[in-house]
């Protein structure tokens, strides 16, 4: 595993009322693990732990086989942060942004204008930052995360704010990075995005873990194992619910689909929305 | 060496941000006030000159750049990656000391020429610039605003000028001596008389031990008010 936690509980200095109650997870190498919940559910903090800048937590948060509490700046060779605010030295260049921070590594990194090229940001290159639109800030903040080819990348929000074509380029980028075997922790609480891209995601409330498992296994375990056809006869518009059980020897549904004008065709897998108010009893907004 | 493209990346910063332009015109009014002071009175006013402005420079540049900084939410970018706060803190001290320097050194050059011990002169803005600096940085992480700040650094900076009543004899020299800003103040007297070795030795010592004293707390202040803040 890349990484392990066990009994996770962590307060704010100054506070009494912990933010994290006992979470235990573990990340295997190459999944993408999406962290799902509310704001102030406690996704963040759990974030700020895993990438060592919390390090008063109770309980054991190991990364690559190392304790958290015991890392040093060289941790930060390893893994790649993008925060869910895309900033920069906004008065330089995206291209001297690129390669100040790619100055501060030691190990190999990797050419920005490469990097700036695969983002599509290759044009980019001398604009300052301050020149640039939201989308381009992502993807620029996006390309920083990866100069030094980290084995593990922290995203937060990474679609947060985004267009929906900039919002798909941006899926396609981390899909891309799951490709070439980089673990990938998202934190967000945009279910449409946790849906298409994470392996498996843990819905976080109020400091707690409350389930993890893959999107797709929850929508199949939690919805109706049906599927609903919405069709015309003449003007009017018909909607029937059919079992999955042997679907294909159901002669209304055959009847149907070679009749009539079907319009949409659904399975009824539950939404990650709708599992996680049912398994919360708290919506993501 | 990563401190070395943080001092590089601080001056490239600096410059974009027209902090040295800023600079060049609040030297050229030095250098006209300065034409200006009668002959007797000139070396001792570019003294006060040289301790009150380029060393002091760093009082109101870091905490200036730092709010850009913070401003600009570069903090939390910078530090996930290698760079260490140490290296962080220490080029902010290295690239305005420097900034200090080629200041004093032009307010000096052209007032009233070479200074009588260069080594000393130049060591007494680089570490008094460098004690502000750190100082600066240690208030500025306790604002929010730039007025917040001016008002802030007034306090803190206010008893280390104490040193300069010195100058008007006043007040018994083993209080002055307690402040790293005395050993400031000997070490820019060097333009204008020759200073003994045990001045010289206790000037140098005071603002090392000044400049490691606020580096602890600058450092401190930073780690509690920005990156756990």
């Amino acid at each position: 595993m890349v990484i392990q936690v066990e009994q996770l509980r962590y307060a704010y200095p100054g506070t009494t009322k912990p933010t994290l109650h006992g979470m235990s997870f573990e990340i295997g190498r190459g999944e993408i693990f999406g962290f799902l919940g509310p704001s102030g559910a406690g996704k963040s903090t759990t974030q700020k732990i895993l990438i060592g800048a919390l390090k008063g937590y109770e309980g054991s948060v190991t990364v690559l086989g190392k304790e958290i509490k015991s890392i040093r700046s060289d941790y930060y060779e390893q893994i790649g942060v993008a925060f869910e605010f895309p900033n920069f030295y906004s008065k330089l260049t995206v291209l001297e942004n690129l390669r100040l921070f790619r100055s501060l590594y030691q190990g190999e990194t990797e050419e920005p204008s490469i990097l700036l090229k695969q983002v599509g940001l290759e044009d980019a290159a001398y604009l300052k930052v301050s020149e640039l639109s939201k989308g381009m800030k992502m993807r620029l903040n996006f390309c920083r995360s990866l100069l030094h080819r980290p084995s593990i990348l922290f995203l937060d929000e990474p679609t947060s704010g985004l267009d929906p074509v900039n919002a798909a380029i941006m899926k396609e980028l981390i899909l891309e990075r799951k490709a070439a075997g980089t673990t990938i922790i998202i934190t967000t609480h945009n279910m449409q995005a946790a849906e298409e891209l994470c392996d498996r995601v843990a819905f976080i409330v109020d400091g707690q873990i409350k389930l993890i498992d893959s999107p797709r296994e929850l929508k199949l375990r939690q919805g109706e194992k049906k599927v609903r056809v919405e069709y015309k006869i003449g003007s009017e518009l018909l909607m029937e619910e059919f079992s999955l059980h042997q679907l294909a020897d159901n002669n209304r549904f055959l009847h149907i689909m070679r009749h009539y004008e079907v319009q949409t065709l659904h399975s009824l897998e539950a939404t990650l929305d709708a599992i996680f108010i049912e398994v919360t009893g708290r919506s993501l907004l | 060496m990563r401190l070395i493209k943080m001092i590089r990346h601080d001056i490239q910063f600096q410059w974009r941000h027209r902090f040295y332009f800023a600079y060049m015109v609040v030297c050229s009014v030095y250098l006209l006030l300065l034409h200006g002071i009668p002959s007797g009175y000139k070396e001792k006013t570019a003294m006060l000159l040289t301790f009150s402005d380029p060393s002091a420079l760093g009082l109101i540049f870091a905490g200036g750049i730092l709010l850009l900084e913070k401003d600009q939410g570069i903090h939390d970018c910078l530090f996930v990656t290698p760079l260490r706060l140490t290296e962080y803190l220490v080029a902010k001290a290295c690239s305005l000391s420097l900034l200090s320097l080629i200041a004093a050194w032009v307010i000096h050059g052209f007032s009233l020429g070479m200074p009588s011990s260069p080594f000393l002169f130049s060591l007494g803005v680089l570490l008094s610039s460098s004690f502000f600096t750190l100082l600066s940085i240690g208030v500025v992480v306790r604002t929010q605003s730039i007025n917040g700040f001016i008002l802030l650094i007034q306090l803190y900076a206010l008893p280390f000028t104490i040193p300069l009543l010195s100058l008007l004899d006043w007040g018994p020299r083993m209080l002055y001596s307690l402040f790293p800003t005395y050993g400031s103040l000997l070490l820019l007297s060097s333009i204008y008389r020759p200073i003994a070795l045990h001045e010289i030795i206790y000037a140098i010592g005071i603002l090392i031990v000044g400049n490691i004293a606020i580096f602890i707390w600058a450092r401190h202040s930073f780690q509690q008010r920005i990156l756990l803040g």
